[in-house]
């Protein structure tokens, strides 16, 4: 995974990248490395503070959550209930959205960066335990974690006497094994438990009955470093670039259609026109433009008449859709939007974990209907269907609002933006029985990709 | 209560589970980590080890099965040598996903199923593994390789002895 620079855009002349700069490919820092570059000065300044103090700093620099929700992060913090102890934090690296990618290159190269954050947070809401969640499939995330943790024990930065502060904090990485809806904080902990991922109807919210039963407090990873590093550079420092209630960096993953897709760490200042044109170097082949899902798979799709909005958490929600896990998939003219949308449908389908029947029934109904009207054998009304079970916006149709976790929301909100942004395309399909799109060469039948004319001859992989 | 087992598959590991079993404040916790150990040894996760697992965690074999049958990553059938997991997820399918499976499949020597004739190679079809920026990307076993093109799928079949 290569990190990828930046372009020399005005816009960009005084922005400081701390999360992964200089870093070569495929490297890990090592603990003696990071330490060079003033590693863990965040933790000192923590041990010097009270516990309020820090959470008082993280509420001043504005960060909210990286993980899809963006929720503010001390606030949070300051949900736990006084004097119940003990209580847990643990870090959500189940990194599982569609187009997300950007937590496994900070495991994998600045590992020492996400322990250190553990550690300024456990000072901050007074925990002694924190376990890192880390999808099964990240197999070298959780190796390069466990190896780091084992380097911090060893330097006793970790332990029952951190930094010699008499203060214990425990580090436990803990593997997933394959579960997209163990990225929902309550599943997360029912699988940390050792049970099936099902998550847990809210409240009571995990800050107050959590980890066996214990008051827990869930954040993504980007979210946990960003706290080291606020630490260490200041509130003000992460204001610098901000628009709107979206202060700091982020770090932003751009898949598809452009001329280099990669993980960028950005202010949340730029346009998206900037972003696909000036930081990803345009689109491949000068192609046109279809849409942009810019904020993981569950989020509402952009237009190309939208390219003028501010990527941040205000600037997307301007244009209907949201900044999510910062997970932003490009598609080019030759993308097929119903086919796109069947390959979501199918992803929801799969990944719902069953306990509610809104959910479980309407992801796969969504996922048939989408699926024949790809394969031409869409019926007059379907679209009506759709519609009538994916609703059009919050608590409406038959799903929103209706299931016990935000995955059933998730299943249907790119089924009713695919609507809005396409109609015409689908409308197409079921009259035509059949798809103009030339390019695109396969055909689903159920929940199984059928190809029906590959021929030996990859048009794919020369970049 | 601990039974004797009569399979074994983890006789050599009790030290290694007990220490695994402490750093939780539950032992049930551990049951995640524990089936891990089964599938590293094994390739795959069969009945009797789940009721082994029970026996060693304090649950029953159906409690151990229910949790299996719940996470993709544990193969309930054995699998090839070495294990591909394709990603077919939409950043991975609008760069040439569905193209590379089947090159991969024809390559592989994967005709029918999931396990090709030789037993050397399983495939399966994987939901996002969060290599969206590097797509079309697969799991090699434990290795990720992105950007994957017919060469370098040339290349790492070939590695795989
Ligand atoms: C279906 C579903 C999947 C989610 N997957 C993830 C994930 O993979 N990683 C993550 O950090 N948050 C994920 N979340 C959000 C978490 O529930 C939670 O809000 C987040 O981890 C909180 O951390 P933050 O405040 O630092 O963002 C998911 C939420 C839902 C509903
Ligand atoms: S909404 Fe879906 S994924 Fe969430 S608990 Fe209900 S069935 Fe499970």
């Amino acid at each position: 995974m290569t990190v990828s620079t930046l372009p020399d855009l005005p816009a960009l002349a005084e922005f400081e990248r701390v999360f992964l700069p200089n870093i070569e490919e495929d490297k890990t820092e090592t603990l003696e490395e990071y330490l060079k570059v003033g590693g863990y000065e965040a933790v000192k300044i923590a041990l010097a503070k009270k516990p309020e103090e820090i959470t008082e700093i993280i509420k001043d620099s504005g960060l909210r959550g990286r993980g899809g929700a963006g929720f503010p992060t001390g606030m949070k913090w300051s949900f736990l209930p006084k004097g119940a102890h003990p209580r847990y934090l643990t870090i959500n690296a189940d990194e599982s959205e569609p187009g997300t990618c950007k937590d496994r290159p900070l495991m994998e190269q600045r590992p020492h960066t996400l322990i250190e954050g553990i550690i300024c947070s456990c000072i901050a809401i007074e925990s002694e335990k924190a376990f890192i969640y880390i999808r099964g499939e990240y197999y070298k995330s959780a190796k390069v974690m466990q190896d780091a943790v084992d380097e911090a024990y060893a330097a006793g930065i970790l332990g029952d006497n951190v930094m010699g502060s008499g203060k214990r904090v425990d580090v436990v990485v803990h593997r997933g094994a394959g579960a997209y809806i163990c990225g929902e904080e309550t599943a997360l902990l029912t699988s940390l438990e050792g049970y099936r991922g099902y998550p847990k109807l809210k409240p009571p919210f995990p800050a107050i009955k959590g980890l066996y039963d214990k008051p827990t407090i869930i954040n993504n990873v980007e979210t946990i470093v960003s706290v080291g590093w606020i630490l260490k550079k200041g509130a003000d420092w992460f204001k610098k670039f901000t628009h709107e209630r979206s202060t700091g960096q982020r770090l932003l993953c751009v898949s598809g259609h452009v001329k280099k897709p990669g993980v960028y760490e950005l202010p949340m200042t730029l346009t998206l026109r900037e972003i696909i044109y000036d930081v990803c170097g345009g689109m491949r082949n000068d192609h046109d433009l279809k849409f942009i899902i810019p904020g993981g798979s569950s989020v509402p799709w952009v237009l190309p008449e939208h390219l003028d909005a501010t990527w941040s958490m205000e600037g997307l929600a301007a244009v209907g859709s949201s900044l999510g896990s910062a997970g932003m998939m490009v598609m080019d003219h030759t993308v097929c939007p119903v086919w796109a949308l069947a390959n979501l449908s199918a992803f929801y389908r799969h990944e719902s974990c069953g306990q509610c029947t809104p959910c479980r029934e309407g992801s796969a109904w969504l996922q048939k209907i989408v699926m024949r009207i790809e394969r031409g054998e869409g019926e007059e009304g379907d679209l009506e269907t759709l519609r009538a079970i994916a609703g059009t916006g919050p608590n409406t149709g038959m799903i929103c609002g209706k299931s016990i976790c935000a995955l059933g929301d998730a299943a249907a909100w790119p089924v009713s933006s695919a609507l809005n942004c396409f109609w015409d395309d689908f409308e197409e399909h079921i009259k035509t029985k059949g798809c103009k799109y030339k390019n695109k060469r396969y055909w689903m039948q159920d929940d199984r990709f059928v190809n029906e004319t590959y021929e030996h001859k990859p048009s794919w992989g020369h970049h | 209560m601990r039974e004797s087992n009569a399979v074994g598959y983890l006789d050599d590991k009790h030290e290694e589970i007990e220490a695994l079993c402490a750093k939780y404040p539950s032992r049930r916790s551990a049951l995640l980590p524990v089936l891990w150990m089964v599938q590293n040894k094994l390739g795959w996760v069969p009945q009797d080890a789940m009721k082994e697992v029970g026996d060693i965690i304090g649950v029953t074999a159906a409690e151990v099965y229910e949790v299996v049958s719940f996470y993709t990553m544990f193969q309930q059938k054995p699998t090839g040598k070495y294990h591909l997991g394709v990603c077919h997820t939409l950043a991975c399918a609008i760069c040439g996903a569905f193209e590379a499976i089947d090159y991969i499949k024809e390559k592989a020597g994967i005709n029918h199923g999931r396990i090709s004739d030789d037993g050397r190679f399983s495939i399966e079809e994987l939901e996002c593994i969060g290599a969206c920026a590097e797509a079309p990307a697969m799991l090699v076993g434990e290795t990720l390789h992105g950007n994957l093109t017919p060469a370098s799928i040339d290349k790492i079949l070939a590695s795989c002895k």
